[in-house]
């Protein structure tokens, strides 16, 4: 399975994406700011829709409606992120499946922190109905900046690994 | 100058705080997160004037949302950046990636409060003039520069 990974990492490396990122000094930049720019779209949007179901920040809207205008936005930059997260993995990836930071974030931090943004995305149509949100999705909010601060926090030690 | 800022790198705090292994980082964490939720919602309010988001409210309802929360962030950005900082300052003010950041930054700033002090006057309006769209196009551009140069300034890692 090691193997397989391995020899995908390595086509990656030279694939028509993969090698002008890894080699361009100027491009690699410019795709760190795709990955970080969908990033803020993705945090920003998720972020606003935390705290307002945890009760912080003005009540001008209910939690469920503040998530639905975010929502085209908040997916848009999951995109874009992904992409820009994509052509990053493809430059460095022999390097990439070999550090812990990185496995640690993409293994187990993202797709938990994925998962519980979807079933928080879901709920909230229900619990945000009102003004006052009930005690579990204060929790599920804050739940989510904490799981989202961690997937940053593994991408920080990456250069340290 | 370079002096003053290689003298400040060796006062005791900052010493101990560049040279923390837990410490440096966790400043280094909320850096990047604020940084994110910053650019987030300055995009936003942008997108709004532009006509591409929250099109269901007036622009400075969305705007009064999401501008507490780019400030608080801001906040807790400039004093992190600036804990970022302290340890390697000598070698950092040397650097054009980041002199050229933290103008960005200036820059971003003066534009992001026209833009939120404007979307009550824009509204106003039959329809969002042209000059807001501009603004607030060249406000976007400026922020995405930020994010650029302070990645080059990662990139190039002084400390």
């Amino acid at each position: 399975m090691g193997g397989i990974l391995m020899a995908w990492a390595q086509w990656l490396e030279t694939s028509p994406w993969g090698f002008p990122v890894r080699t361009s000094l100027w491009l690699y930049p410019f795709i760190q700011l795709i990955h970080f720019g969908g990033l803020s779209m993705w945090i920003g949007t998720s972020a606003a829709v935390d705290l307002r179901l945890m009760g912080v920040g003005r009540r001008r809207q209910s939690a469920s409606q503040l998530s639905e205008q975010l929502f085209a936005w908040n997916w848009i930059g999951f995109a874009i992120m992904l992409l820009g997260g994509f052509l990053l993995f493809s430059a460095a990836a022999t390097t990439f499946l070999v550090n812990a930071a990185f496995l640690v974030k993409l293994s187990y931090l993202v797709p938990a922190a994925l998962v519980w943004h979807i079933i928080v995305q879901r709920k909230t149509r229900t619990w945000g109905k009102n003004e006052e949100t009930p005690a579990p999705a204060k929790l599920a909010g804050l739940l989510e900046l904490a799981l989202w601060l961690s997937v940053v926090t593994a991408a920080v030690l990456i250069p340290s690994y | 100058m370079y002096d003053f800022f290689e003298a400040f790198e060796q006062l005791s705090w900052v010493q101990f705080i560049g040279g923390n292994w837990f410490l440096y980082p966790a400043i280094s964490v909320l850096h990047y997160f604020t940084i994110f939720w910053v650019v987030g919602t300055i995009a936003l309010v942008n997108l709004r004037v532009l006509g591409l988001a929250g099109r269901s409210q007036t622009a400075t309802e969305w705007t009064e949302q999401l501008a507490p929360w780019t400030w608080t962030a801001m906040a807790i950005c400039l004093v992190t950046g600036f804990l970022e900082f302290a340890p390697g300052a000598g070698e950092f003010v040397l650097s054009p990636m980041f002199v050229g950041k933290m103008a960005a930054t200036a820059v971003g700033v003066v534009l992001a409060v026209v833009v939120h002090r404007g979307v009550r006057n824009w509204d106003r309006a039959p329809a969002i003039p042209g000059s807001a769209k501009v603004l607030a196009a060249a406000c976007l551009v400026v922020w995405f520069g930020t994010i650029l140069l302070g990645v080059e300034v990662a990139n190039y890692g002084f400390f």
